[in-house]
């Protein structure tokens, strides 16, 4: 008999929704000693599936049918007391944000300390310590008197694993632990996971988006689409055969291609950053002296006519901060921003509006980046507008630039709300467009956005990039990413760009041990996705 | 936008004591509106023999001490009391969000320099404060309408400043700036509209709030003294209670009525254009 069996599982969403049922006809099992797990996209039902398994669903949602079994009871037919005992002793979760998911008044030692309590075990310190050992954080003393927010985004994940662990369950539910996690915490989190899994023979049910995480981790895989199961085998199975045309889609659209080596750029410099310093200013009460954060420190930068450059890093690695400095969003306080022969860090606000129309910017989140109140017509000729060009034609030349990003024409007269992600990033790309500019900068520009979609919005920018001859700064944490994209990278860390050189040159042979671990850290890096043959793309956007 | 204003006034009247308090208000408006034609002749004059209780010599609510009729007070101060609720509500939220947005946008120095003056007017209690400034610049409509602006705009200039701190850096600010629109148009184009639905909230608490103060000011006898006012008439019956209570009950529930309506309207905005609240019901 399975551990967990989920048989026949439908619940349904409140009526008006836009399907009838969150899952519909979910059936998988867990046994014990293995990882399963769930793949799909946002809105998949990935993650509704596991809340009735805690019977943690929002009180909207109803199941119509269909079983959990767990040790030889029904799991939705249990009392709420009944689930209580359940939850936290025998059933674990991991939550994907570990910065909310900690009581932040908190001492660390005292929450872990409190999940022994409410279950009525022994909760000695001496447990406590041993939890905090398991998960391999650093200084178990130091740390069990501190409160969440002296601890990192991988630091507080290892306590919410350890409390999840606490009472030794049999099943531990992760919901995207590593989600919020840069690259190389996110590895040591998996490896943590996987390493516990094994010695105490859990069955864990792990949920991701990310094929790469799947290949890492996995032993069965389970593809979620519309709230169905549309594939499920070994991990092996899925990942190099898929058979189901969705799996086939979303495998295909991992970024994995590393690009071909192009001929080094030799057309003249676009972009030059010489010696740029940013510091932030933390703190500085009437009684405590303002502390300098360094957030870029002597970037050097060339950027060549037609050429994509990416700048990786991690989270905090000023890679941000730095495009920013390039649109006069942040000002540095030392170096020279050259544009062509001008340097626009020495340029006044009403000198530098000619050069607002040379460089553009697509922004990272694609629900923040559009004004709310304007439809979207509106949005895209606002630059154009700003420029001096007449409403009408602003908005004609809105109208082609909707169908350059592949939107119909009724677009513009809909607000930013009616779209999904992936077409509210189309949308910021025609944003700025518009201006038709030479240089384009992307912050992050599919970092929001599921796989399948990612790859169209990364295809859309690659075939504008050619067509209008772009030059493009393209900021990302993801290697993957950038290895389809860029033909050069940058890599910063802490402030500091360590390592810069062709694409394919740093992913063969990185020079800095940054750069090795960062490469180290691509989920899956040893899975090399089949390169199957692309159905159509559209039935998935 | 017919959608969007559509679902709005749904929501809002979905809300039954907003629908209530907008029906309220309508009723005290028609009061303002049809004065001349239900008492065609001045709230000043004498109609009758003093101190008749309601319903008696064709006084609907009595009349007072000079023998005027208190209905024809009450329609008449209708008038004055919406007329200087409205008027001292927009010049204060005008002002409160001219200075809210330059703090917030502009930060820094600007920020605290405006912050600072903002709180010096917060120090002081407001209605002292309005009785101090009426009695100086003389009780005339103006004044009135004046004082009352000055006295609350500072909590419309802190709502704006915070909401401007928070949306300024926000994504589609950052854009707005990129493609180089101007200052002047980030701030009222771009930042403004999406920071007014705290601020149309705050404004129908505000109108309520300056009724308040216009009748206390008047109680005082420190209203307008060519116009009759709810304040003024309790401000009158006061002394005459035990004789006749009609004097000073009538004009008091013309004030709690409209005031409570205006607060349950602002609620049911409040309610409405709060979208994670709309999307619940």
């Amino acid at each position: 008999m399975s551990l967990l069996d989920v048989r026949n599982l439908t619940i349904a969403l409140p009526p008006g929704a836009e399907r009838a049922h969150a899952v519909e006809d979910v059936s998988f099992a867990l046994e014990a000693g293995e990882i399963l797990c769930i793949v799909g996209e946002s809105g998949s039902g990935k993650s509704v599936s596991t809340g009735a398994i805690m019977s943690l669903l929002p009180p909207a949602l109803r199941v119509v049918q269909g079983s959990i079994g767990f040790e030889g009871r029904d799991l939705l037919r249990l009392k709420p007391a009944e689930m209580r005992l359940l939850r936290g002793s025998r059933i674990g979760m991991i939550f994907q944000e570990p910065m909310t998911a900690l009581n932040p008044l908190m001492r660390v030692g005292d929450q872990i300390g409190e999940v022994l309590k409410v279950h009525g075990a022994r909760g000695s310190a001496g447990r406590v310590q041993e939890l905090i050992n398991a998960v391999q954080l650093p200084d178990p003393d130091r740390i069990a008197r501190s409160y969440p927010h002296l601890l990192s985004g991988g630091q507080r994940q290892r306590v919410m694993i350890a409390m999840a662990l606490a009472l030794e369950p049999a099943v531990l539910i992760a919901d995207e632990p590593t989600t919020a996690l840069d690259v190389t915490t996110q590895m040591q989190i998996l490896g943590l996971i996987k390493e516990i899994q094994s010695r105490r023979g859990m069955g864990v049910l792990f949920i991701t988006h990310d094929f790469g995480v799947v290949a890492e981790i996995a032993d069965r895989v389970a593809v979620m689409q519309h709230g169905r199961i549309v594939e499920a085998g070994a991990a092996a199975q899925v990942l190099n055969a898929p058979q189901h045309p969705y799996t086939r889609a979303l495998i295909a659209a991992v970024p994995h291609r590393a690009r071909a080596l192009d001929a080094p750029p030799t057309g003249r410099p676009v972009l030059e950053l010489v010696g740029v310093r940013k510091s932030y200013w933390r703190g500085g009460g009437l009684f405590s002296p303002r502390v300098k954060v360094p957030a870029v420190q002597d970037a050097d930068l060339v950027l060549r006519k037609g050429e994509t450059l990416g700048l990786v890093g991690e989270s905090g690695s000023g890679k941000s901060t730095l495009a920013r400095c390039v649109v006069n969003l942040v000002k540095p306080e030392e170096g020279a921003i050259r544009y062509h022969d001008t340097d626009l860090r020495r340029l006044m606000r009403r000198h530098w509006k000619p050069y607002r129309k040379r460089i553009q910017m697509v922004f990272q989140d694609p629900f923040a980046s559009l004004n709310p109140r304007r439809r979207v017509g509106d949005i895209i000729a606002e630059g154009p507008m700003a420029h001096g060009m007449g409403r009408a034609a602003a908005l004609r030349r809105a109208d082609e630039l909707l169908a350059l990003v592949q939107l119909d024409a009724g677009a513009a007269g809909r607000f930013p709300h009616e779209f999904s992600g992936g077409q509210r990033q189309r949308i910021g790309i025609a944003r700025a467009l518009a201006l038709e500019p030479e240089l384009l900068i992307a912050d992050e520009p599919v970092s929001a956005l599921d796989v399948s979609v990612q790859a169209q919005i990364l295809a859309l920018l690659e075939d504008l990039r050619q067509r209008l001859g772009l030059t493009m700064l393209f900021i990302t944490h993801d290697l993957r990413v950038a290895a389809q994209v860029c033909g050069r990278v940058a890599v910063m860390q802490r402030g500091v760009i360590v390592e810069q050189g062709r694409t394919a040159e740093v992913f063969a042979a990185p020079q800095h041990p940054y750069t090795r671990s960062l490469l180290e850290s691509i989920p899956g890096r040893h899975w090399l996705p089949p390169v199957a043959q692309i159905p159509d793309q559209g039935a998935v956007d | 936008m017919n959608g969007v204003l559509g679902d709005f006034f749904g929501t809002f009247l979905r809300n039954r004591g907003a629908a209530v308090g907008l029906a309220v208000l309508a009723l005290v408006g028609v009061a303002a509106a049809t004065a001349g034609l239900l008492f065609p002749y001045s709230p000043w004059d004498m109609r009758g023999a003093p101190f008749m209780p309601p319903g008696e010599m064709e006084f609907l609510l009595g009349s007072d001490s000079l023998g005027r009729d208190v209905a024809a007070g009450i329609a008449y101060g209708a008038r004055v009391s919406l007329l200087i609720g409205a008027v001292s509500t927009v010049v204060a939220v005008l002002l409160g969000i001219t200075l809210g947005a330059v703090a917030g946008y502009a930060g820094g120095v600007v920020d605290d320099a405006i912050m600072r003056f903002t709180e010096f007017f917060q120090t002081v209690p407001s209605f002292m404060l309005a009785v101090v400034l009426v009695a100086i610049f003389s009780p005339s409509i103006s004044s009135i309408v004046a004082a009352i602006a000055i006295v609350s705009w500072p909590p419309v200039a802190r709502v704006i400043r915070a909401e401007f701190l928070s949306l300024r850096s926000r994504e589609f600010v950052h854009a707005a700036e990129v493609l180089g629109r101007s200052r002047t148009a980030i701030v009222f184009r771009v930042i403004l509209p999406n920071a007014l639905s705290p601020i149309i909230v705050l404004a129908s608490l505000m109108v309520a709030s300056a009724i308040l103060l216009e009748s206390g000011l008047s109680f005082l006898g420190l209203g307008d003294p060519n116009l009759i006012s709810w304040g003024f008439m309790i401000g009158a019956g006061r002394s005459v209670i035990r004789i006749a209570w009609w004097m000073s009950v009538f004009p008091g529930i013309a004030i709690f009525l409209t005031v409570l309506a205006l607060n349950l309207v602002g609620e049911g905005l409040s309610d409405a254009l709060n979208p994670r609240l709309a999307r619940r019901r």
